[in-house]
């Protein structure tokens, strides 16, 4: 039971059934690419993508080391999940947004430099563990008859208990945590429909505001509508599309040439 | 132990590590050509049905009975032009619909078709290979389906397609937890998580029986994963004209179309496989003892599978849009705390009756508990009901002091002006045709008219 | 061990080769009529007016809602076994995966007190 086989049959490279030494060699590279792209590419999207596609590996790896439910939760979680939440803060941060060249946290180089080095004592234990001999072990046994997961029950449930249940912890902390950072709290109630139109009558102006770029020239959002008699309709402009409130009070008269009818 | 009976085959069937790879690649051709031709008809089905619930014919013109609509519209959009926008960022738009396709195909291959049958002197199960996590396939294909939605509406640079993207992609994970948790309990039956072992654990009673709760979840939340109406609110097209594929045309939308109704297909397939006994033959046919057997239940399979995808269509026949609030407190508010505490008593129950305790006292102990947290929550939610009353009754109090607004209407004896009176047209004028009207307005730019 | 995963590569390639050559391969079949109103970006008719994307234009409310999806997704991910393996774990184990589907609620309990489930 020690061969492992691909379809073709009990092909092997060196120490490593072949299946898994081709999987390796081709999902090793796009691994690597997509880490080294995550840091060098610009476009903030972009980098996230390349993150992406290392994850996926990442869950492929698993996958061929005989951990099929580690490498299916790593692609849902990871690549599905927290992904996903990159995605959301750059595109709320918005696409042309650039890297900001003034730091607001002080002293974050030092403590880059400090969590650096600490990665790279980690990397070198786990790299100089790996170049050591290690006896390797079977997961067929704990595998067969598609037992994967219950083994993994197994061993979550009884031996590691503890950490499960400090999971849970962890998640209350993480919900807590996005709603400290993330959530706007409402001030009063949400305003009934019945509130809204009153309010909206009282207002005296029941009707909607004028749409930009009537009998004007261009219908664009930035073009003010224009009144009957030529004259700038000033609730026409959206306010958020004026640089100011001198920007507003300085739009073109008819006098100053912006043409009505053409 | 035989070579063959790998880790990855499930409990269940052996043989899909010994297939030769011809065969291998015929069932992946086989799937693949399914997919392609139930997308083909469910979009004719879906035409033609919401077609007869509006009292209309539906697409009758090409072909018989107007079947190869759905592969004329196909054609159609191979040579349509392919407009890309300027804004765009042209990798991740082209790589979007690439990525929504994708996933939809995989999540099919661990879908059982049948049983094991004789194919070309191969006994083989009709499916494309059966991991024991089979399930968590197709969750993993449903959440990397989210990618080609956020990045198409990204990738567009525009308004709509960005509002799109990110609403859609906020439904869909947020249906995504739902249809998680409503497979718990199916685990919990079926002992397993191959998608064969959860068929073969449905021979005497199909799991939608005894697990209806989880059943209409799952259905209610997959048709938000799909972004189906009442529930595509990705694509309102009132609000957000075609939500993330607004700027794609030609192939590249044909691949989102598809995509979606694959994804129709898959989650109908999975209820299928999950609730509906698989493939497994309804009960009248069950009784004839060669419905289970061969080739029979792939007919099974497929017509459950249509009757899911009738629902489907049905729902957008029936119901309207939801606004997104509603959309997302049903989601949140209703389907994962009715989830949570449903997953516990069904464990509870079978937990207890594991463990040998008599079966009214198993079911009445953790159903009692259950509606204790049921009735709490409920005391609560209506306290805060009467509360939230008392104040609309003071807000309106308050009003009643003031006087009541009203629309404002022209007054009774309003005295209409009089026409004025139209001035002679000016021979001389600065414009030629320009009628008197047109001068009573102040144009400023008189000098160059 | 990777035969399982076989047919899935498979169905990958045949899938991934479809979706590039259909997308590749459509601005060949097509029609190519320069039109500069086609490519700016589609605003119904109305000119579009060139906006920086800048930052805050949505709602941060996206952020928690993923925020939760990520701590569900992980419960999700832990009953799954529980729910497989129920049988050997037992009371034991019913009372664990209680307790841990009750911690979780309590988050989510307080994300709905305090208004994070709300959409305006």
């Amino acid at each position: 039971m020690h061969e492992v086989l691909l379809a073709a049959g009990p092909l092997r490279h060196g120490t490593v059934p072949l299946g898994e030494a081709i999987a390796f060699w081709v999902l090793g590279p796009i691994a690597l690419a997509g880490a080294i792209g995550m840091v060098l590419l610009r476009n903030a999207v972009h980098s996230a993508l390349s993150l992406v596609a290392t994850m996926g590996c990442l869950g492929a790896f698993y996958l061929i080391q005989q951990g099929p439910f580690l490498g299916l939760v790593q692609i849902i979680v990871y690549t599905g999940a927290i992904m996903i939440l990159f995605l959301f803060v750059l595109m709320i941060v918005g696409r042309d947004a650039s890297d900001s060249l003034v730091e607001t946290l002080r002293g974050q180089r030092w403590a880059a430099a400090l969590l650096g080095v600490g990665f790279a004592l980690l990397v070198a234990i786990g790299i100089g563990r790996a170049v050591s001999p290690v006896t390797p072990t079977d997961l067929n046994s704990p595998n067969a008859g598609g037992n994967n997961v219950h083994s993994i029950a197994a061993l979550l449930f009884t031996r590691y208990l503890f950490a499960f249940e400090l999971t849970s912890a962890l998640l209350i902390v993480a919900a807590v945590g996005a709603m400290v950072l993330a959530h706007v709290e409402r001030e009063g109630p949400r305003p009934s429909q019945k509130r809204l139109a009153r309010e909206r009558i009282r207002s005296g102006r029941p009707q909607p505001l004028p749409g930009p770029g009537v009998l004007s020239q261009h219908n664009a959002i930035g073009t003010p509508a224009l009144l009957p008699d030529g004259s700038v309709a000033r609730e026409s402009v959206m306010v958020g599309s004026m640089e100011s409130q001198e920007e507003r009070q300085a739009l073109p008269t008819p006098s100053a040439g912006e043409g009505g009818f053409e | 132990m035989s070579p063959v009976a790998l880790p990855g085959s499930g409990q269940n069937v052996p043989g899909f590590g010994d297939l030769p790879i011809w065969l291998v690649l015929i069932k992946v051709l086989l799937v693949f050509v399914f997919l392609v031709v139930m997308t083909l008809f469910a979009i004719v089905f879906e035409r033609k049905v919401v077609g007869r619930m509006q009292n209309r014919i539906g697409p009758n013109r090409v072909g018989p009975w107007g079947t190869l609509q759905s592969l004329a519209d196909g054609m159609k959009l191979a040579f349509k032009e392919e407009i890309i926008p300027v804004l765009a960022d042209k990798a991740v738009y082209w790589l979007a619909p690439v990525v929504s396709a994708v996933p939809a195909f995989l999540a099919f291959s661990v879908i059982p078709f049948g049983p094991t049958v004789s194919m070309f002197g191969h006994r083989t199960p009709l499916q494309l290979t059966d991991l024991p996590v089979g399930v968590l396939v197709v969750f993993a294909c449903s959440s990397l389906g989210v990618y080609g939605i956020v990045l198409s509406g990204w990738a567009s640079g525009s308004t709509y397609p960005l509002l799109g993207g990110l609403r859609s992609a906020a439904q869909m994970i947020s249906y995504e937890v739902a249809m998680g948790l409503s497979m718990v309990a199916v685990f919990l039956f079926a002992g397993t998580m191959s998608t064969s072992g959860i068929v073969s654990s449905q021979d005497h009673l199909w799991n939608v029986i005894p697990l209806i709760v989880s059943f209409c979840i799952y259905a209610i939340s997959v048709v938000g994963e799909t972004n189906r109406a009442p529930f595509d609110l990705a694509e309102a097209e009132s609000e957000l004209v075609g939500g993330f594929h607004t700027e794609y045309s030609s192939f590249k939308f044909a691949m989102f179309f598809l995509a979606e109704y694959i994804n129709m297909i898959t989650v109908s397939a999975l209820a299928t496989t999950l609730f509906l006994g698989g493939w497994r033959a309804p009960w009248p046919l069950s009784l004839w003892h060669g419905a289970n057997a061969g080739w029979w239940p792939v007919l099974w399979f497929v017509g459950k599978v249509v009757a899911f995808i009738f629902v489907f269509v049905w729902l957008r026949g029936t119901l309207p849009r939801l606004r997104y609030d509603q959309f997302m407190h049903l989601g949140w508010k209703t389907l994962i705390p009715i989830n949570l505490v449903w997953i516990l008593a069904v464990t509870s129950i079978h937990v207890l009756r594991d463990r040998g305790w008599p079966a009214w006292k198993a079911t009445v102990l953790p159903l009692g508990i259950v509606l204790l947290l049921i009735v709490v929550p409920a005391l609560m939610a209506y306290e805060g009901y009467t509360a939230r009353r008392l104040a609309a009754a003071a807000e309106d109090d308050e009003d009643a002091g003031r006087e009541e607004p009203t629309f404002p209407i022209p007054p009774l004896d309003l005295r209409v002006p009089t026409s004025p009176v139209r001035r002679e047209p000016v021979t001389a004028g600065l414009r030629g045709g320009a009628t008197a009207l047109d001068r009573t307005i102040d144009h400023g730019d008189t000098s160059d008219g | 061990m990777l035969a399982p995963y076989l047919p899935i590569l498979l169905l990958f390639a045949l899938a991934t080769g479809f979706a590039v050559f259909s997308v590749g391969i459509a601005p060949f079949t097509g029609p190519r009529r320069y039109n500069k109103a086609k490519l700016d970006f589609y605003e119904c008719g109305i000119e579009p007016t060139p906006q920086p994307m800048g930052p805050s234009r949505f709602p941060v409310k996206y952020y928690l809602t993923a925020m939760l999806f990520i701590v569900f997704d992980i419960e999700i991910i832990f009953l799954y076994p529980y729910a497989v393996a129920n049988k050997a774990l037992g009371l034991f184990g019913l009372v664990e995966i209680i307790l841990f589907v009750a911690t979780v609620f309590v988050a989510y309990a307080y994300v709905w007190r305090r208004g994070g489930l709300d959409w305006d």
